[in-house]
């Protein structure tokens, strides 16, 4: 490859747009369709690129669609703007990366009245890292809370450029678009690769049922059209191309994808085990050697067990799973089973909103009643024999005794927020063994702080608590660094004297006790009386640390029952019978879906 | 047996914590009231087996005697009346006089049910009700004299400001007028009245669950004491004096009601006439049909809501009549359910039928509930 001399895809441009949540990201995306009608105005839906009813319901973007523009530019010349959409909550940061890989320049957008957020800055980091033309757009400027020259002293401040790089725009009323669109094709360079030597990035793949895996990608060198033969690298397994195309928005066909172009590849890959995501593709007669890199795999932070309410929906849990993993790379599951709950799956997520969207899905859109079990996790676990072990799952820790150290993920956390909150985001930092690193004071008040602290701190429900202890003010975003030993111990949860495993979970010592009372209590809160007495108690190490009764049912019946209620009382009983079918019988006690989660639900201490 | 219920909707005041179909007191609409059940009592069938009678409300006194009296002889000239006869009048004490209960008892009443609730003053007025215990008093001994054959009074617990203490006093009150029959009813708050305003408001003022297990605790020590047999959750009788019409719904038996708001159970259908007075009367004095809203339960609902009514009773459920009626074997259709409660001792399970205990009885609903079979 080193014999041929690169070229210049003169007429393209590929770029991504890189946000803190709620900045306008898909509202800029839009205008730059409207405006390049590659969407007639008439046909356009607001948020064309979030395809899921559930991305649009919660105003982020879960999974990148990219899109073909055609742009007729002031120079006269027109050309191919390929964008990359890309999600904007911490737990995608790796899918933002996979973006940012395939990609020249990005446009990076901050609120013109929120200014930088701790996202903005993650993800201009992420940008930087990949070599990235960044272009700031300050958008929102018709907000009446709009301060424009406040941002662009936060870019000079915390992004290191020119305030006079800065775009001001207003996606919602079209200001500020055709500027944008010219820096993309003068401020980005156009990409440069070999014309020879097929190499394309795969940087995400959706399954069709009819046409097997749909790869997008990224021609970095070469060409692709239909009769290609070609290879993923990681699986040495060659396919047949049978089409190629460009998004515009939809699937559209083409003759072939170019060096340097964003497309799609079709060729009879049954599934995604087939065809990593991240993968490079090579011609299969004339193969390269080195993959292309410049991104990070997915890999999942957070566990939970999925178990269907009633045991007979097993197999169509897992058939919902095997589907949804047809889609999303970055989600894992593997068969488990609980003595409380019978057979389920250990499902690994990226974080916790990774998690809720997937439960979220395989309810909606599958129709499972399931029990989600406390996140955790994963643990690195080295036995007194040396062998070291992961456990995603308390339930698997090894005696004590057996232990001689166990390790968790740490992150890095960057909190940005205004100064009144300092106070109390270190108290509830401290409280989950945050050792604050730096923090710093912003032009406009604001205070940057960094924290390192265990990463089941964070998913546990240090986010929440964020929240509220600042009005929502505080934005939170945070890195794995790696792991560090912990003295951490397994509170268990007795009900009725008999351990329920799916509610144990991993813990440092120093809170153990106090998050055991804490549970015990919220525990007592959200069972409902029963016909008997329900003891719980939290252990650590089999001791007992915390102990709250749930007292028997004492009377629950209906005084009047003639003639003319007998309807009314069957009815009655019906929904009493109905949601006790929701509840999930453990040993004798029937627990309800959020005692499951009871743990995530604890508040402030 | 059939019931024959007759709702009578005017009151002379509303009580705040009511939710049956009841309606101020007005001359005019109750006349037009009447008339228009008399239409519909003339427009139905007569039938040939016996019946029991209820005259409920409302405040079904707040009638003259004499409209009472020609009320029962028309449904008396419809409906052949039991033997021994059973025709209950639902009453306020402080509207009745010794007179009126003389014409009730030549009418044919053979059973007055007295709306007493508390005799403790603070509580009285906390249910918005305006009698007391004289005129209580008053009223059993006129119906004695009149010769009405059984007395029952209803009392209400779980009102708010009621302590053991004062429900205690309250049955002994009521036990020392020497009624045949005794309801004890907990307190239920219903949507839609003044009392769930209150609780919504105030929730603390109401009894929890476990003040009001003590309460029924103490009805059913201090009336089984007197000699009264539980033989229903909140009904108590002297041997011989149990109410056969209400018997007759928890056998799951057939029932007509007529007027307002009033419920009928014939060839497995269950409907429930309009609760709109106007649409009622329009409909009734007109000799249409009466607004309603029906259904009919096959199979497995059918027998779960005979299981619900069956086991508010003492005697219970009786195997082979449920094998004849619904054509299932209890013990082997329930088998799953029947084990756990019996062992636990909620449940008392005998070759003829099966039972709740005492305990049972306490959390009815729960039991009842796991009989239920969802549509």
């Amino acid at each position: 490859m080193t014999a041929h001399r690169s070229e210049i895809a003169e007429g393209v441009r590929n770029f991504c747009i890189i946000a803190h949540i709620d900045h306008g990201k898909t509202t800029l995306s839009d205008r730059l369709l409207e405006m390049t009608r590659t969407i007639e105005l008439r046909n356009m839906e607001d948020q064309a690129l979030d395809a899921m009813d559930l991305e649009r319901e919660r105003g982020i973007t879960i999974r990148m669609h990219p899109v073909t523009l055609s742009y007729p530019a002031r120079d006269g010349k027109t050309y191919q703007l390929n964008l990359i959409d890309t999600p904007g909550h911490v737990d995608f940061s790796y899918e933002v990366s996979r973006s940012l890989a395939a990609c020249e320049g990005a446009i990076l957008i901050i609120d013109a009245a929120q200014g930088i957020e701790a996202q903005t800055l993650a993800n201009y980091h992420l940008a930087l890292e990949h070599d990235l033309t960044i272009i700031p757009v300050i958008n929102k400027i018709d907000l009446p809370a709009a301060d424009p020259e406040r941002v662009m002293g936060e870019v000079e401040e915390l992004l290191i450029m020119e305030r006079s790089e800065c775009i001001l725009a207003s996606a919602k009323n079209g200001v500020g678009i055709d500027e944008i669109l010219e820096a993309i094709v003068h401020r980005i360079p156009p990409p440069k690769g070999h014309r020879d030597h097929l190499r394309a990035l795969v940087f995400n793949a959706q399954f069709d049922s009819y046409r097997g895996v749909v790869a997008y990608v990224r021609v970095a060198d070469g060409e692709l059209h239909a009769g290609t033969k070609f290879m993923s690298m990681a699986h040495q397994r060659v396919f047949e191309c049978t089409e190629v195309g460009i998004f515009a928005p939809h699937m559209q066909p083409t003759a072939k994808l170019d060096m340097g172009g964003v497309g799609y590849v079709i060729g009879n890959i049954k599934s995604l085990g087939e065809i990593d995501v991240g993968d490079t593709i090579t011609g299969a007669n004339d193969p390269a050697h080195v993959p292309l890199t410049g991104y990070r795999k997915a890999v999942p932070m957070v566990y939970c067990g999925l178990y269907p309410n009633e045991g007979a929906e097993y197999g169509a849990l897992r058939d919902a799973l095997e589907k949804l993993k047809l889609n999303d790379a970055a989600f894992t599951y593997e068969p488990e089973t609980s003595v409380a709950l019978g057979f389920g799956f250990r499902c690994g997520f990226l974080g916790l909103l990774h998690m809720e969207i997937v439960q979220e899905r395989l309810e909606r859109d599958y129709g499972l009643d399931l029990i989600a079990t406390s996140p955790s996790v994963v643990f690195r676990v080295t036995r007194t024999d040396g062998t070291v072990e992961m456990i995603d799952n308390p339930s698997k820790l090894p005696a004590t005794t057996l232990i001689s150290m166990i390790e968790e993920p740490y992150v890095k956390a960057t909190i940005i927020t205004p100064p009144d909150y300092v106070g109390a985001i270190m108290e509830i930092t401290q409280a989950r063994r945050g050792e604050l690193g730096n923090m710093e004071y912003l032009h406009d008040g604001r205070v940057i702080m960094t924290y390192e602290m265990p990463l089941i701190e964070v998913i546990i429900d240090y986010f929440d608590q964020l929240k509220s202890r600042t009005k929502g003010y505080a934005s939170l975003d945070y890195d794995i660094i790696g792991y560090r030993e912990g003295d951490l111990v397994k509170l268990e949860i007795l009900l009725s004297g008999d351990v329920v495993d799916a509610l144990s979970f991993i813990i440092s010592r120093e809170r153990a006790a106090a998050r055991g009372r804490a549970l015990a209590e919220k525990l007592k809160e959200l069972i409902p009386r029963q016909m008997f007495e329900v003891p719980i108690q939290a252990a650590i190490g089999g001791k007992i640390v915390a102990r709250e009764t749930v007292t028997a049912m004492r009377k629950n019946v209906l005084a009047k029952c003639y003639g003319g209620d007998i309807t009314r009382k069957r009815k009655l009983l019906e929904k009493q019978k109905a949601g006790k079918e929701r509840m999930k019988r453990v040993g004798k006690v029937d627990l309800p879906q959020e005692a499951f989660m009871a743990v995530l639900r604890l508040g402030s201490e | 047996m059939t019931g024959i219920y007759v709702h009578l909707p005017f009151c002379p005041y509303i009580c705040p914590y009511c939710d049956f179909a009841k309606w101020p007191h007005k001359e005019s609409a109750a006349r037009r009231y009447l008339e228009a059940l008399h239409s519909e009592l003339d427009a139905a069938s007569s039938a040939d087996s016996e019946h029991t009678v209820f005259l409920g409300g409302g405040t079904p006194n707040t009638y003259a005697p004499a409209a009472i009296a020609d009320l029962l002889a028309r449904i008396g000239a419809k409906f052949p009346v039991s033997q021994p006869r059973e025709v209950t009048i639902e009453v306020n004490p402080e509207l009745v006089s010794a007179s009126a209960l003389e014409i009730y008892a030549a009418a044919g009443v053979s059973r007055l049910s007295i709306g007493v609730q508390s005799f403790v003053e603070t509580e009285i007025r906390t249910l918005g009700r305006r009698h007391d215990a004289g005129q209580v008093r008053t009223a059993v001994a006129a119906a004695r004299s009149a010769g009405i054959a059984s007395v029952s009074l209803d009392l209400m617990f779980a009102v708010p400001g009621q302590t053991k203490e004062s429900w205690r006093s309250s049955l002994e009150t009521a036990i020392a007028l020497g009624p045949d029959h005794v309801s004890a009813y907990g307190l239920t708050v219903e949507d839609g009245t003044s009392y769930a305003d209150w609780r919504a408001r105030e929730p603390a003022a109401f009894a929890d669950q476990d003040l009001e297990g003590d309460l029924y605790d103490v009805a059913i020590d201090t009336l089984e004491k007197a000699g009264f047999e539980h033989y229903e959750i909140s009904n108590f009788a002297r041997p011989g004096h149990r109410c056969a019409h209400n018997a007759n719904y928890w056998a799951n038996g057939e029932y007509i009601g007529f007027g307002v708001g009033a419920a009928s159970y014939r060839n497995g259908v269950r409907s429930t006439h309009t609760r709109d007075l106007a649409a009622y009367v329009a409909a009734a004095s007109r000799g249409l049909k009466i607004p309603d809203q029906s259904e009919r339960l096959e199979g497995a609902q059918r027998a779960g809501e005979a299981v619900m009514l069956a086991l508010r009773t003492a005697q219970g459920l009786s195997f082979a009549a449920f094998k004849e009626r619904y054509g299932l074997n209890f013990l082997e259709y329930y088998a799953s359910i029947v084990e756990p409660y019996r062992a636990a001792g909620l449940l008392e399970v005998d070759a003829a039928g099966a039972r709740l205990t005492r305990r049972g009885r306490f959390v009815a609903n729960d039991i009842c509930a796991t009989f239920i079979t969802l549509p």
